[in-house]
């Protein structure tokens, strides 16, 4: 029996790594004159969901959301807090009027947001780690 | 108290089971409510604990957050339900809304304050606390639950406690009172002693109805049994009564009661023919009816209550309504606690017959006179009688010649000499004196009252003269005889009869010496020796 499940787990992961190596992985960037090295799965979390919106270095904090259909929005928060869009939305509905919060600012397509990140020291956004560039600075990747 | 009670059986159950269902009644209220209040303050617990899961999706996005307006739209939401009297949201340290501090001070006063803290995790890290909710619960409002409940749940008892009540009356009334009331009415119209027995009538024989109509109708046989044994009895008696009454009315015999003082109390007929009317008076004492008697009479009684043994005795009544000297015998007989009875027996014709047997021994079977012990007693009683002033003269006659008309003419000769002899003598004295032939042909007359010598001088020679007168004794023959006398004085005081008649004897033996057909006085006692 022990060996069975044993077998079934073992087997489990390696289809996970299989498809974990399948999908394009997500990364999380900034500027590089940010003054930020690294980010832990926890900080990122309060900046894109709108708990602290500073960055460890004191910078005020600029998350940005990709709203292009297909994009990896969706990918992103379901990795990040497993979350689905549709209770995304329904999140930062609850906290409209609220007004102490606000959702991540939000662009069309990852080319913009790539190119935020590159022009603007606050700012901070998810992108396939194929289309990081030197310009920008990884600080975490986000791993299912 | 007793009185206040209501009298009927049907009443006084339910009373009391009124009363026993509203004590058990309050009894159980009392530890209902207690359990009610802990029961829904559980149940409010519960509920704040549910409304607490309610909002806890959001209060999580608040804390999250720091978002204070959230908060506030939670608990104003949470604050809508009456249960609850405040909210606290606390996001780490920092409270974002809270109507829970005014609480929390007053609580610290009274620690009946509830309250229900709850972390609350992260909205997207569930093993991240982000802050914690607390909710006070209203305990006014726990009060107004629990009494509202108990209240619904004593209007339950109420109406069950009516409803067993008069269920109970119902049947109390059905199975006890009217059974009971039905043997009642058929007891009350039931006949003594003719045999009626208290039908079933559809009861049932084996419960405690039926029994106790089985018990009544077997009283009752016994009953009617004691009854006929009773008057059986009572017949019996009464002819028992009669016949002893027939003894008591009928008998010769007086029989009477005496009580301690020896008044009769109650007397037969028979008791009041012998002793005349007045015996029949009420409470008249019997030593007043034997009158001369009484003490002897009180002897009597007291004798015989001493020894406890029957006493009699003879009394002589005084004579009344010419009848003539009446002799009765009276028997007394303890009868105990002081009262006597009597037995009163007419005797007279007894002492009539006893006494002429007794005159017949004393008499003189020729003359009819006293003989020597006839004239003997006769003379003790003049002597007792008469007492010391009375003189008394006592004559000792001895016929002369008489030895030869007995020789000569024969024994019948010599009576019929002796009879008229006799009749002298009584000529010659009072009807009251003594005379007696005390040898063949001795006499001796006593004569009380007589004092002087020559009274009894007179008497003597009259005697003498008489004595003298030839005899006829038939066949043409005469007796000639005489007599000799001699007179003795009784002296005072206490000479006995025998010296007196010693005495006259001597005085006649004198004039026998001297001559014949003369008197001679005796000589004084003192001198006769």
């Amino acid at each position: 029996m022990k060996h069975v499940l044993l077998i079934l787990a073992l087997a489990l992961l390696a289809v996970g790594g299989a498809r974990a190596a399948d999908a394009p992985s997500l990364v999380v960037i900034v500027n590089p004159a940010s003054g930020v090295e690294k980010l832990t799965r926890d900080e990122v979390i309060d900046i894109f969901l709108g708990r602290y919106r500073k960055l460890p270095s004191g910078r005020v904090a600029m998350p940005i959301d990709v709203t292009e259909e297909g994009a990896d929005r969706a990918r992103f928060y379901q990795l990040l807090v497993k979350k689905s869009p549709a209770e995304m939305s329904s999140y930062w509905a609850r906290l409209v009027f609220s007004g102490t919060s606000s959702p991540p600012f939000q662009v069309p397509d990852s080319k913009t947001a790539l190119d935020l990140v590159q022009s603007n020291p606050n700012a901070i956004a998810y992108v396939d780690r194929a289309a990081v560039t030197s310009k920008v600075k990884v600080v975490l990747e986000i791993t299912p | 108290m007793r009185a206040a009670l209501p009298r009927s059986i049907v009443a006084r159950t339910s009373l009391s089971i009124l009363v026993l269902a509203v004590v058990m009644g309050l009894l159980f209220s009392i530890t209902a409510s207690w359990r009610v209040r802990a029961v829904e303050h559980d149940r409010l617990m519960a509920r704040v604990d549910e409304l607490a899961s309610t909002v806890e999706s959001t209060a999580s996005i608040a804390c999250f957050l720091n978002d204070g307006t959230l908060a506030k739209e939670i608990a104003t939401g949470l604050l809508k339900n009456r249960i609850v009297a405040g909210v606290q949201i606390t996001s780490g340290e920092k409270l974002l809304f809270g109507t829970g501090q005014v609480i929390e001070a007053g609580a610290r006063e009274n620690s009946k304050i509830d309250k229900l803290t709850r972390p609350v995790f992260s909205p997207f890290q569930k093993s991240t606390p982000v802050g914690a909710i607390t909710i006070y619960v209203s305990h006014t409002e726990i009060e107004a639950q629990a009494a509202a409940y108990s209240r619904y749940i004593i209007w339950i008892l109420v109406l069950q406690v009516s409803i067993v009540a008069a269920a109970v009356a119902l049947l109390v009334y059905l199975l006890v009172t009217r059974p009971i009331k039905g043997i009642s009415d058929e007891l009350h119209r039931l006949e003594v002693a003719s045999g009626m027995q208290i039908a079933l009538r559809g009861r049932r024989r084996t419960d405690e109805i039926g029994q106790l109509v089985g018990d009544v109708n077997s009283l009752i046989s016994r009953l009617t049994d004691v009854l006929e044994k009773e008057h059986d009895l009572r017949v019996a008696q009464e002819i028992s009564e009669r016949r002893m009454r027939l003894v008591f009315e009928k008998a010769d015999t007086g029989i009477l009661v005496l009580d301690e003082r020896g008044a009769v109390q109650s007397s037969n007929p028979a008791f009041a023919r012998i002793l005349g009317p007045r015996a029949s008076e009420p409470g008249v004492l019997l030593a007043d009816l034997l009158s001369p008697h009484g003490a002897r009479i009180d002897k009597l009684i007291a004798e015989s209550r001493a020894s406890g043994q029957p006493r009699d005795a003879d009394f002589d009544l005084i004579p009344s309504s010419g009848r003539g000297v009446t002799w009765v015998e009276l028997s007394v007989n303890p009868l105990g606690n002081n009262l006597l009875q009597g037995l009163l027996t007419d005797i007279t014709e007894r002492k009539r017959v006893e006494a002429s047997a007794r005159e017949l021994a004393s008499r003189d079977m020729v003359t009819g006179l006293l003989n020597r012990r006839g004239l003997d007693a006769a003379l003790a009683n003049v002597l007792a009688a008469q007492g010391l002033k009375h003189p008394l003269a006592v004559l000792q006659i001895d016929l002369d010649r008489f030895k030869a008309v007995n020789d000569t003419f024969g024994h019948e000769s010599g009576d019929r000499v002796l009879r008229e002899v006799a009749t002298v003598l009584e000529r010659a004295v009072r009807r009251s004196d003594v005379v007696g032939r005390v040898g063949g042909d001795e006499f001796v007359v006593v004569l009380p009252g007589i004092d002087s010598l020559e009274k009894a001088t007179d008497i003597a020679m009259a005697i003498i003269a008489g004595v003298s007168v030839p005899i006829a004794i038939g066949a043409g023959r005469r007796a000639e005889i005489g007599a000799s006398i001699g007179i003795a004085f009784a002296e005072w005081p206490g000479e006995s009869a025998a010296s007196l008649l010693r005495r006259a004897d001597a005085a006649m033996y004198e004039a026998k010496q001297s001559g014949r057909g003369r008197v001679c006085l005796a000589r004084h006692p003192d001198a006769a020796a």
